[in-house]
């Protein structure tokens, strides 16, 4: 692979407000049941401009973000088609797509845009009906259930269809960080296990107490069901399989419904707005073809750098990990890689909770994609969104000790794209 | 004239040939064969042929969500990493690994293993396959 540089910004850019619409499934929920992409995201652009103490007046240009708008919403224009839904009728606006790193991109486009001196106020966000597919010729309030069978076929649109779709080479990546993790660090297949049981024990923890996550019902709960008085045995039971060498299903996120924005503006304008402004200090970025031998790992390590390098900071600065951890394993692997565990360590760290959002080096707090629920491309402007609040101390029951100043979030989508922003709160 | 790469490839493997490029600054093997060299950047290739000779160095058995009912049809297969003998590393399906034989082999990693063949709706496309020797 070829490294690259990001360079220092030419103003200094701040988030001054967010906003979501919970994950959740839509036909699970009657009072959900029936809205639009329009909808999802005018909602949370609404949000994010009240928490910013804005009118859609007031802000000039918008970025939309969407894993797959022709898929899941039979749309090519999809910013042109939500644009009135909060009054930004007329304004300049763009979209993108990268798949799971949407949302992250979504931040650094906003970013990069404020810091350049184009716009002053940005709003940036991503809507994605995942659980459902449109129906041609249907108005886009009337859905369909999306099936296993129609997700899966669609999933082979983030592989290279010159080469690897043909070749075979794009089927490694759940089992490939975590398999050379145990190779290296010589863990049995059994420990394995018992580390990932563990860390979706306490993402469900903190989901059952997030009111933006999709999964809240414990595992207690759950086990009992089952039968079972301990919920990690209930992990490790049957019912909980392995659907690939490593991963159970619990290790596997599940599909969401959901939007997510963030508005920026550059930080000397921050101080006016109403909450707590949280600086973007920088975000490093490396992708590679599914095809190239353990990506994730490699295009961790070097955005990773390229964002300590420009911040100047080291991981000993990080006070607050996110991961989007759509593959459970990830969490560990990608948060020893940044260095936010030490190497070899981070599965005793795991297996003692001192990674859940009340242990002492907290990752996920929000409770990670497989209890948090995967809205593709906005799980990253959801991590944003619950990494704002975590700076802000305003994250209610979820709140991480020691209230954290500066978050990492290491953004991955699509099996190939690495974003890594570092935010800290402005005092 | 633009440069054809991905038919010539293709043509390739229908002859049992692999097809590379070579960066002509660095010397670097770019496969699947591209443009560019993405070892150093530079922008000029050429063309070499590979041995598919090599070895695989992982092993990932399939599972619910990522196996391949069509690879089944073939034979037992895994997912892994493939370092070929010129210094490529792919990720790619290597057949000959049972699941009852898995853990035994993925302890005698890495493994040594050759090209194989296989003609697939319309075109040819190239996986890889255990020494006999090995699995005797």
């Amino acid at each position: 692979m070829v490294s690259g540089r990001v360079g220092k910004y030419q103003r200094s850019v701040s988030i001054i407000g967010v906003g979501m619409v919970p994950f959740c499934d839509m036909a699970d929920h009657p009072e959900m049941e029936g809205l639009t992409e329009g909808e999802f995201f005018g909602t949370a652009a609404l949000n994010a401009m009240a928490d910013a103490g804005l009118e859609p007046r007031d802000v000039e240009f918008f970025y939309h973000g969407n894993a797959n708008p022709k898929f899941h919403n039979d749309a090519a224009t999809p910013n042109m088609q939500v644009a009135q839904w909060f009054g930004m009728g007329g304004k300049g606006s763009a979209h993108h797509s990268e798949a799971c790193c949407t949302g992250y991109v979504a931040l650094q486009e906003a970013v990069l845009d404020v810091a350049s001196g184009a716009h002053d106020i940005v709003l940036s966000g991503c809507a994605e009906l995942a659980c459902g597919l449109p129906i041609k010729g249907k108005p886009a309030h009337i859905r369909k259930r999306l099936l296993l069978e129609d997700l899966i076929p669609d999933l082979e649109a983030i592989m290279d269809r010159a080469y690897t779709r043909a070749l075979g080479g794009g089927h490694i990546g759940q089992d490939d960080w975590i398999d050379l993790y145990r190779t290296t660090y010589g863990l049995t297949d059994e420990q394995v296990d018992e580390v990932l049981n563990t860390m979706s024990y306490h993402g469900r923890r903190a989901a059952v107490l997030n009111p933006m996550a999709m999964h809240r019902t414990p595992f207690e709960e759950l086990a009992k069901e089952a039968g079972y008085d301990d919920p990690m045995e209930y992990l490790r039971s049957p019912f909980n399989p392995k659907t690939t060498q490593y991963l159970r299903v619990t290790g596997n996120a599940t599909n969401a419904d959901g939007a997510a924005c963030v508005i920026v503006c550059p930080t000397e304008m921050a101080h006016k707005f109403r909450k707590k402004p949280i600086e973007v200090l920088g975000i490093g970025s490396s992708s590679l073809e599914l095809m190239v031998p353990h990506n994730e790992m490699e295009i961790t390590k070097e955005a990773a750098r390229q964002v300590y390098e420009v911040t100047g900071l080291t991981p000993d600065d990080i006070d607050l990990l996110f991961v989007n951890d759509f593959v459970l394993a990830s969490q560990l692997c990608a948060a020893e890689e940044v260095g936010y565990l030490p190497r070899g360590e981070g599965w005793k760290w795991m297996l003692e909770g001192r990674c859940a959002f009340d242990g002492d080096r907290p990752i996920n707090p929000h409770g990670g994609r497989t209890s948090y629920g995967h809205a593709f491309g906005v799980s990253g402007m959801a991590d944003i969104y619950e990494a704002v609040l975590q700076l802000r101390g305003e994250a209610g029951a979820i709140q991480v000790k020691n209230h954290p100043k500066t978050a990492m979030l290491r953004g991955f989508g699509g099996g190939q794209n690495c974003c890594i922003p570092i935010l800290k709160a402005v005092d | 004239m633009i440069e054809k790469i991905v038919a010539p490839f293709y043509e390739g493997l229908e002859h049992h040939k692999i097809l590379a490029r070579k960066c002509k600054e660095c010397g670097a093997i770019e496969f699947p064969p591209r443009y560019a060299c993405n070892a150093c950047g530079y922008h000029e290739t050429e063309w070499v042929e590979l041995s598919g000779k090599g070895k695989l160095t992982t092993m990932i058995t399939p599972a619910t969500l990522n196996s391949d009912p069509w690879n089944a049809k073939i034979g037992p297969y895994c997912y892994g990493i493939v370092e070929l003998e010129e210094g490529v590393r792919i990720n790619s399906t290597v057949f000959g690994v049972t699941k009852k034989k898995a853990k035994t082999l993925r302890n005698q990693l890495p493994l040594p293993v050759h090209a194989i063949f296989a003609e697939r709706d319309g075109y040819t496309t190239l996986f890889f396959q255990i020494d006999e020797d090995v699995l005797a």
